[in-house]
């Protein structure tokens, strides 16, 4: 255990020293900012549509963070040759594994909450408030598809330069994220091996819909049920760990040497 | 005596756009403990290559390799072992204490012994005024010996240094020599490569001259280098027989 969280004691310390966060937060800030004050959407900044378009970016910009570290850090050990004093160490592959996506991971959520802090923030400043039990709940199971989200970077990355990891876990994530909820829909519409393929799609992909909770909040629906809540709670857990597995499988017998990645 | 290292029959061939590059051709290679055994050949001989395998960065196409009778597989085998790159490089964001306290915890040392240890390799590389400084302000030759410095922390029974001295200056040459003696004086094995044939011949016991990926001669220096030969002038003609 000490070592996986050396690990990720470092993952943090490379993070925080480097720009992306500061810039991702500033930006969230700035577009807070802008649609409270220039009220864009001729909308009046009625509270229900900051809170809408909080949301949206906060999900928005957590999924680029985490995507962005989460890629990084195993192919950037390779091309910056770190990862050979690091392996020279007692260190079994496992570990470092662990410790990259607990570093990561943690990242993200820590600097989502800051991200739902601007949001609860400005609404407050808009004269809206947010219900305290169904705003944890939304900020537990996003962080829970953040975990998923690192744990599906990591995967890639093993056998990934930096490049194609990052944008492939985006087309990943993303078409997750916007495709998967409408596949019922098309469904609907196909028969026989179309539609069977599409229900097999729709099965094996991560449904990040599950985790979202911005309707409910949006709309002032109340809480989710506490079983529904801790069913997405394991769902999540599933993933991240089904990912982390796969991650260590790729990674386990990983030979390195000069100009693999290059 | 025991050996440190054992590599029996050991080949490595890599491949490039299809092409097979024999690295290294069926080395044997043993290093006894205790000894500062010198590795040298020239550019592109299969040194690093050899270090890597020892290391289990890369697999060995045929052959085996042991480090304390242990297999270089496991990760075990590393226990005991200081590493120093070729290319000496890491973390750029840690400043050089911080470096040495993650390279400790990895082995798992903790609290006072910790920082005992990071306060004596600081002072055995002479980098004790500038390990609160980021990596990323250091030269090349305090990045090597910050590197070096985190390759002993562990207080390693054997000690592989890929070209220790590349990139230091003369009193950094001469402070790693005496890195090795002390090292040697401790009971410790020090692997090394290196291109200054000098320095080797002066610190080695033991020496081994690749070429190609082939052995060419291994044994005690005394007994390798002919009397009244530099070694300079013997790895010359060894090297263009080959
Ligand atoms: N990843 C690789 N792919 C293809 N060939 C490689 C690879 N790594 C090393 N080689 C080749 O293996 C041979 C041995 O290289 P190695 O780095 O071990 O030499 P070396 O003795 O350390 O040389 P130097 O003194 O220049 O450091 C070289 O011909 C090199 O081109
Ligand atoms: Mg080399």
């Amino acid at each position: 255990m000490t070592r996986i969280l050396t690990i990720a004691h470092t993952v943090w310390l490379g993070t925080i020293r480097k720009k992306d966060i500061y810039v991702l937060l500033i930006l969230l800030g700035a577009l807070l900012l802008a649609m409270v004050s220039l009220d864009v959407f001729g909308l009046g900044g009625a509270v229900r549509y900051v809170k809408d378009l909080g949301l949206l970016t906060a999900w928005f910009f957590s999924w680029i963070l985490a995507v962005n570290i989460s890629a990084r850090e195993l192919p950037t050990e390779e091309t910056n040759g770190t990862v050979f004093p690091l392996l020279a160490k007692p260190i079994t592959r496992a570990e470092l594994i662990a410790g990259k996506w607990l570093g990561t991971w943690s990242v993200a959520v820590i600097s989502t909450m800051f991200f739902y802090l601007l949001i609860i923030a400005v609404v407050k400043y808009k004269g809206g408030s947010f219900e305290f039990i169904p705003l944890a709940q939304a900020i537990i199971l996003h962080s829970s598809a953040l975990s998923v989200i690192c744990a599906i970077a990591l995967a890639f990355s093993t056998r990934m330069n930096h490049d194609a990891a990052t944008s492939i876990t985006y087309i990943l994530t993303g078409a997750a994220f916007f495709i998967v909820p409408r596949v019922p829909e098309f469904m609907a519409r196909e028969t026989g091996f179309a539609a069977n393929m599409l229900m097999l799609i729709y099965n094996l992909l991560p449904h990040f819909e599950v985790f979202d909770m911005r309707k409910r909040l949006v709309h002032d629906f109340g809480p989710a049920t506490w079983k529904i809540f801790f069913i997405v709670l394991c769902y999540g857990a599933l993933i991240s760990f089904t990912f982390i597995l796969i991650s260590w499988l790729a990674y386990r017998n990983k030979r390195f040497s000069r100009g693999n990645l290059i | 005596m025991d050996n440190a290292i054992e590599i029996r029959t050991l080949s490595v061939v890599f491949s490039s756009n299809g092409r097979p590059i024999t690295a290294l051709d069926s080395l044997n290679l043993c290093v006894p403990s205790g000894q500062v055994f010198g590795f040298i050949g020239p550019n592109g001989a299969g040194k690093t290559t050899t270090m890597h395998v020892l290391l289990g960065f890369i697999a060995a196409t045929a052959g085996e390799a042991r480090i304390f009778n242990t297999d270089v597989n496991k990760s075990i085998a590393r226990q005991r072992i200081g590493y120093l790159p070729e290319h000496p490089d890491t973390y750029k964001f840690l400043t050089g204490r911080e470096l040495l306290v993650m390279a400790g915890r990895l082995f798992l040392i903790r609290g006072k012994q910790l920082s005992d240890r990071i306060d004596e390799v600081l002072s055995l590389v002479n980098m004790q005024n500038v390990s609160n400084r980021k990596i990323a302000t250091y030269s090349r030759g305090m990045m090597q010996r910050i590197c070096l410095a985190q390759a002993l922390i562990n207080d390693p029974d054997l000690v592989i240094l890929d070209e220790p001295t590349g990139g230091l200056d003369p009193i950094g040459r001469m402070e790693v020599r005496r890195i090795i003696t002390d090292l040697r004086a401790r009971g410790k094995t020090v692997f090394f490569s290196s291109h200054e044939l000098s320095e080797v011949e002066l610190v080695c016991d033991h020496l081994a001259i690749l070429s190609k990926g082939r052995l060419i001669v291994q044994g005690p220096t005394s007994k390798v280098v002919p009397q009244g030969e530099s070694l300079e002038k013997y790895f010359m003609k060894a090297v263009s027989n080959q």
